[in-house]
C-alpha cells in the first residue's frame, strides 16, 4: 500500500511531537512541502535492499565481490 | 595584462619571476572587487586591510628567499561557511548575525600554510540550502542568477575579484555556479578534503573544493589542500576511456548545452580518448536519495535555531527545515541504503570507462525571477531542481566531478561540461580537463563586464 499524505492537522500534530509547534498560518505550507518531499523519497520503497547496509556503514573504497550482486 | 586578469598559475609564475609582487596583485584584485561589487555582490565582506597586510608579509617572505609554493601571495575568497578564526561565519544568514569563529577551519589552515591571501568571505545561498544565491548576481549578466550555493565564490572568480576561491558542494553547489559563471569548479572525492570548521548542510553529501579560472589552477589549489603534487602537463588522452551517457545526462537538457557538450566530447576523442556509450544506473532514484539524505540531515543541523529563532531564516530555507521534521527515520535509512546500492552500481559502470563526460547543468543561468523551466517533452521543472539534477549523482556516489567551460549558448551565457571520475582518481579527471582546456583559445577568460568597468583601473 502506498504511503498516504499527511493532512494539515496530522502534520501539525507530528510537528508538535517533534517539539516544533508550527506557527499559525504555516501549517498548510509546511504540510504541502513535507508531502512533496515524501512523495519523492517514497520511490525508494520500490527497492529490495536485502542485506544492504546504510552507506555510513560501508567503507568508501570499491568493492567487495558481493557488491556486484547487490548492484544488479 | 592587468594583475587581476591573471590566472593563478600565471600570477604565481609572475611572482616567482619577480615580475609581480603579491602586494601589486592583491591591490589590483581588491580594486577590481571594489569596481564590480556594486553590480555583482559576490562578497559578504571584503577584508582589504588584512589582505594587504598578508600580501606584504608574503612579499617579504618571498624576497627573503622563503617561497612557499604557487599559492604564496595569491588573493582568494572563502565561501562564508568556512571558519576563519575571529571572523563571523555568517552563512549569509541573519541567524548567524552575532557569530564569531573561535578557530580556523582545516582548509583555512592549509591555505594559510600555503601563503594564500584571504580577500574576504563570499556569499552563499543561505546555509547552502539552495541553488541561486539571491544576494549575488551572475558575472556575465547581472539580471541572471549567480547559481549556488557557492554563488559568491564563482562570481568573484569569474569577475577577477578573486584569483581563486573555495566553495562547498552538497548537490552541485560548486559545479552549478562555476558552470553558470564560466569558471572551473572541482568537487573532489567525498572525504578527501577535511570539512572541520565548515558549516554543514548535509554531512553525507558535503564536499569542499576549489573554484578557479582554469583546470590547471584547480589542480594547484587541490594540491595545496591535499598535500600531493600538482600534475606537470596536459598531454594527449590516448588510452583514456570516456563514458558518454546514453541515459539521464542528456535528457531534458537545453539544445545549446547539449550541442556544446557533445562538441567538447568530440574534442576529447580528437585528443586520443576512446568514447564508450554507458548506461547510467539507478537514475530513477537520484532525487529520492539526494532528498532523503539532505533534508533530514539539514533539519538536524538546525534543530536548535529552528526552535529559537525560526523567523530569522529566509522563507525558502525555513520551510524546508520545518518539513524535514516530518520525515521518518525509515525514509532516511532507505536513502542511506540506496546510496550504498548506487555507489556499487556506479563502481561497476566505471569499470568500463575512466571518466564520464556530461553536461554540468541542463540550462544556463536563468533570469533572477524565473522559477521553472518547461522542457521539450512538456515536463515542467523548478529551476533549482534542474540545476541539482545532473550534479547529485556525484554527491551521492562521492565521485570526483569537475566542471569545465565549453562555450556559450545563443544568449552568450556560459556552458559547463562535467567530467566525473572514480573515487580518489582526481588526477584522471584533471588530466582530461586540462587536455580539453588546452584546445580552447579562451581558457581562463574573465566574464565580459560592462564597458564602464573595463578601464576602471590599470596596473
Amino acid at each position: 500500500m502506498p504511503p498516504e499524505d499527511l493532512a494539515p492537522g496530522e502534520a501539525a500534530q507530528w510537528a508538535r511531537r517533534a517539539g516544533l509547534p508550527l506557527e499559525p498560518g504555516r501549517t498548510d505550507l509546511v504540510t504541502a512541502t513535507a508531502n512533496h518531499i515524501h512523495a519523492v523519497v517514497a520511490t525508494l520503497r520500490e527497492l529490495d535492499f536485502g542485506d544492504v547496509p546504510p552507506s555510513f556503514d560501508v567503507p568508501f573504497a570499491p568493492e567487495a565481490p558481493e557488491a556486484r550482486h547487490a548492484a544488479l | 595584462m592587468r594583475p587581476f586578469e591573471l590566472t593563478l598559475a600565471d600570477a604565481a609564475a609572475a611572482i616567482r619571476a619577480k615580475d609581480l609582487s603579491p602586494v601589486e596583485l592583491t591591490d589590483s584584485v581588491l580594486a577590481r572587487a571594489e569596481a564590480v561589487e556594486g553590480r555583482l555582490h559576490a562578497y559578504v565582506d571584503v577584508l582589504a586591510e588584512r589582505a594587504r597586510a598578508d600580501a606584504a608579509q608574503a612579499a617579504q617572505e618571498i624576497a627573503a628567499g622563503r617561497p612557499r609554493g604557487p599559492l604564496h601571495g595569491i588573493p582568494m575568497g572563502l565561501k562564508d561557511l568556512i571558519d576563519v578564526k575571529g571572523l563571523p561565519t555568517t552563512a549569509s544568514s541573519a541567524v548567524r548575525a552575532d557569530h564569531v569563529a573561535d578557530g580556523d577551519s582545516a582548509v583555512t589552515v592549509r591555505l594559510a600554510d600555503a601563503g594564500a591571501v584571504l580577500l574576504g568571505k563570499t556569499h552563499t545561498h543561505e546555509f547552502a540550502y539552495g541553488l541561486t544565491t539571491p544576494q549575488s548576481r551572475n558575472a556575465w549578466d547581472a539580471e541572471r542568477v549567480a547559481g549556488g550555493s557557492s554563488g559568491g565564490s564563482a562570481v568573484a572568480v569569474a569577475a577577477g575579484a578573486a584569483t581563486f576561491a573555495l566553495g562547498t558542494d552538497t548537490g552541485g553547489s560548486i559545479r552549478v555556479p562555476a558552470s553558470l559563471n564560466g569558471v572551473v569548479g572541482l568537487k573532489p572525492t567525498y572525504g578527501l578534503i577535511p570539512r572541520d570548521g565548515v558549516t554543514s548542510l548535509s554531512w553525507s553529501l558535503d564536499h569542499v573544493g576549489p573554484l578557479t579560472r582554469t583546470v590547471r589552477d584547480a589542480d594547484l589549489v587541490l594540491a595545496a589542500l591535499t598535500g600531493r603534487d600538482a600534475q606537470d602537463s596536459a598531454g594527449d588522452l590516448t588510452g583514456l576511456r570516456v563514458g558518454v551517457p546514453r541515459t539521464y545526462y542528456f535528457d531534458r537538457v537545453a539544445p545549446d548545452v547539449e550541442a556544446a557538450v557533445r562538441e567538447a566530447i568530440e574534442r576529447l576523442r580528437d585528443l586520443g580518448a576512446e568514447l564508450v556509450d554507458v548506461e547510467i544506473p539507478m537514475t530513477r532514484y537520484v532525487k529520492a536519495v539526494q532528498w532523503g539524505l539532505m533534508v533530514p540531515e539539514a533539519t538536524a543541523y538546525h534543530e536548535r535555531t529552528l526552535r529559537t529563532t525560526p523567523e530569522l531564516y529566509a522563507p525558502d530555507v525555513r520551510v524546508l527545515l520545518e518539513a524535514g521534521e516530518l520525515l521518518l527515520a525509515g525514509d532516511y535509512l532507505r536513502a542511506q541504503r540506496a546510496r550504498t546500492l548506487m555507489r556499487r552500481a556506479w563502481a561497476l559502470m566505471m569499470e568500463q570507462v575512466d571518466i564520464v563526460a556530461a553536461p554540468a547543468v541542463p540550462l544556463t543561468a536563468a533570469p533572477v525571477d524565473q522559477q521553472s523551466v518547461q522542457w521539450a517533452d512538456g515536463s515542467v521543472e523548478s529551476v533549482s531542481d534542474s540545476y541539482v539534477r545532473l550534479s547529485a549523482p556525484a554527491n551521492i556516489t562521492g565521485a570526483p566531478a569537475l566542471t569545465v567551460p565549453v562555450g556559450q549558448d545563443r544568449a552568450g551565457l556560459p556552458i559547463g561540461m562535467q567530467l566525473i571520475g572514480r573515487p580518489l582518481e582526481e588526477r584522471t579527471v584533471l588530466r582530461a580537463g586540462r587536455a580539453y582546456e588546452a584546445t580552447r583559445t579562451d581558457a581562463g577568460r574573465l566574464a565580459p563586464g560592462p564597458a564602464a568597468e573595463a578601464g576602471s583601473q590599470s596596473r
